[in-house]
């Protein structure tokens, strides 16, 4: 952990922020950051490998890695582990029946050793959908409370759809990242 | 625990081999980093620089081989082809460029966000000349259309149900979640065996998701716009469904046909299936197999009108351009394949 964070020093020049956007296929990774960034979302391919995208953010660059969340490729998702500063960790919260599916694919992923210095939002997307669960519940069902004390995390219900919850969520993350990492420099 | 001092290996490794040499390079690199922050030497990392350096090399040299192969499998295919099938070359190609996606990915947390967005260029661009190499070599047949003349009987109308096998209530029965998460019920048909399931979502009500699952040689018909679809467990099933606002998941599905319209549709471990689709994005299948595809073709009362309001009314002709995420895209997936016209129903009215 100590060499990450030497790492990480001296690669940022400017106040970067890397982060991870991973959850099953179809929770709506793709949608969230295509909005964030003020892109049209009107006509979205499922993700084959995972895209990146740099979005100027307050005064910070994100750096954001939109990884495919099919069966296939979850196996892959180490692969952009290294560096994480922040882990965004989407919700399809009208998709009740794999509900299970993600609560052990994000339990398995928060294992990871090299996840754990990074702040999790927890999105419980699709709100806007008549019958969702309320982030209270997805956080229920997910088990969030059962989380390492250590761990910054946060859940906000959102929609890509309207956008609402989005910057939200994003204030969060980016304020918390800056508070471990650029605070102290 | 990785062994941190073993020396960087040589540049050229094996496809097979890039894996453990990543990894050893990683952890190389990290040891190069950690002495030069502890001696202080650096504001200006060169070992980094080296790093970077020696993976654009690596890139590069890759990429063109990549570039030449293809040339190559273009030159040749008006003379020896066909009597030499094109395939097994393309195929290869088609490896390398997912090897060479493959270290891009693993090698990105080294690499400065422009090189990573231009190595990452650089491969749609060789996926899409590999995509033009393929379609001028391999003529594809699918399109063609000798057999012009329809099928005799292609009107596919189906009576109204007898009123008694009718089920217009969604089950009672709760969905099986999980241990934990019983208690949460989303609408839908579940567990029913031989029946005509009919659902009308009324349009001044907000729609929202529904699911079907655990059905036997059922037929389903749902009229109306829904937001999103879920369906799960399908055995020789019927499916006719009006426009999907949003997405719709399929898993676990044999023997089926599927008629819907939507903006995205992932299909999952489907075996010998029919899909008429109308989609706004590429239909994606996983881990399926002798699935066919062919265009959206139902009619109800006011189905132009749902089209419209979920965004669907106009055919963007990508039930034909499907992608199989186990499948190398070089080369047409075994996997699926389009339905020949003579082998379509033409329309399906329900009513
Ligand atoms: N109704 C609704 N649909 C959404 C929302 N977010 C995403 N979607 C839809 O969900 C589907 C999957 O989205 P996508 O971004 O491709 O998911 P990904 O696989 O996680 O990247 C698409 O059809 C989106 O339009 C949302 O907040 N509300
Ligand atoms: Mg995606």
């Amino acid at each position: 952990m100590g060499l990450l964070s030497i790492i990480r020093k001296i690669k940022r020049k400017e106040k970067e922020m890397r982060i991870l956007m991973v959850g099953l296929d179809n929770s709506g990774k793709t949608t969230i950051v295509l909005k964030i960034n003020g892109e049209d979302t009107s006509v979205i391919s499922p993700t084959l490998g995972f895209n990146i995208k740099t979005i100027a953010y307050q005064k910070y660059a994100l750096n954001i890695w939109d990884v495919g969340g099919q069966k296939t490729i979850r196996s892959y998702w180490r692969n952009y582990f290294e560096q994480t500063d922040g882990l965004v960790w989407v919700v399809d919260s009208s998709d009740l029946r794999r509900l299970d599916d993600c609560k052990y694919e994000l339990h398995n992923l928060l294992k990871e050793e090299r996840l754990s210095g990074a702040s999790l939002l927890i999105f419980a997307n699709k709100q806007d959908i008549q019958g969702s669960l309320s982030p209270d519940e997805i956080a229920k069902v997910l088990n969030l409370e059962a989380m390492d004390k250590s761990r910054h995390w946060r859940i906000v219900g959102c929609s890509a759809y309207t956008g609402e919850g989005l910057l939200e969520g994003f204030d969060w993350l980016v304020q918390d990242i800056a508070s471990r990492i650029y605070m102290l420099d | 625990m990785e062994d941190s001092h073993l020396a960087p290996p040589d540049s050229t490794p094996s496809a097979a081999g890039s894996d453990a040499t990543l990894q050893r390079k990683h952890a190389a690199m990290l040891e190069r980093l950690s002495n030069l922050h502890q001696s202080r030497v650096a504001q200006k990392p060169n070992s980094e620089t080296d790093s970077i350096q020696s993976f654009l090399n690596r890139f590069t040299e890759s990429k063109l081989s990549i570039e030449s192969q293809l040339s190559r499998i273009s030159q040749t295919s008006s003379s020896s082809y066909p009597s030499n099938s094109p395939k097994p070359e393309l195929e290869n190609v088609a490896v390398s460029i997912s090897t060479l996606e493959k270290l891009v990915a693993e090698s990105s947390y080294l690499l400065p966000s422009y090189e990573v967005r231009t190595c990452l260029k650089t491969i749609s661009d060789l996926k899409q000349s590999l995509d033009d190499v393929t379609s001028r070599v391999i003529p594809k047949k699918k399109f063609s259309f000798k057999n012009k003349k329809k099928a005799a009987s292609a009107i596919y109308s189906i009576p109204p149900p007898p009123q008694s096998d009718v089920v217009n209530e969604e089950s009672d029965e709760l969905p099986k979640l999980g241990s934990e998460n019983v208690g949460f019920v989303s609408p839908g048909f579940r567990a029913k065996e031989n029946e005509v399931l009919v659902k009308e979502f009324n349009r001044d009500f907000e729609i929202g998701e529904f699911t079907l699952s655990d059905l036997k040689g059922c037929e389903v018909r749902l009229k109306g716009c829904l937001r999103a679809f879920f369906v799960n467990k399908l055995k020789d099933c019927k499916v006719f469904v009006g426009p999907v606002f949003g997405s719709v998941l399929i898993e676990e599905v044999e023997g089926c046909v599927f008629v819907l319209a939507s903006h995205q549709i992932r299909i999952h471990n489907a075996k010998k299936c029919d899909f008429y689709l109308r989609v706004r994005s590429r239909p994606i299948i996983e881990d399926s197999n002798g699935v066919r595809f062919g265009p959206y073709c139902l009619r109800y009362d006011g189905i132009e009108k749902d089209l419209e309001e979920a965004n669907l009314s106009e055919e963007t002709g990508n039930w034909a351009n499907v992608d199989d995420f186990r499948w190398l895209r070089a080369v047409q997936s075994p996997n699926w394949s389009v339905l020949p016209e003579n082998d379509r129903v033409e329309m399906v009215h329900i009513s």
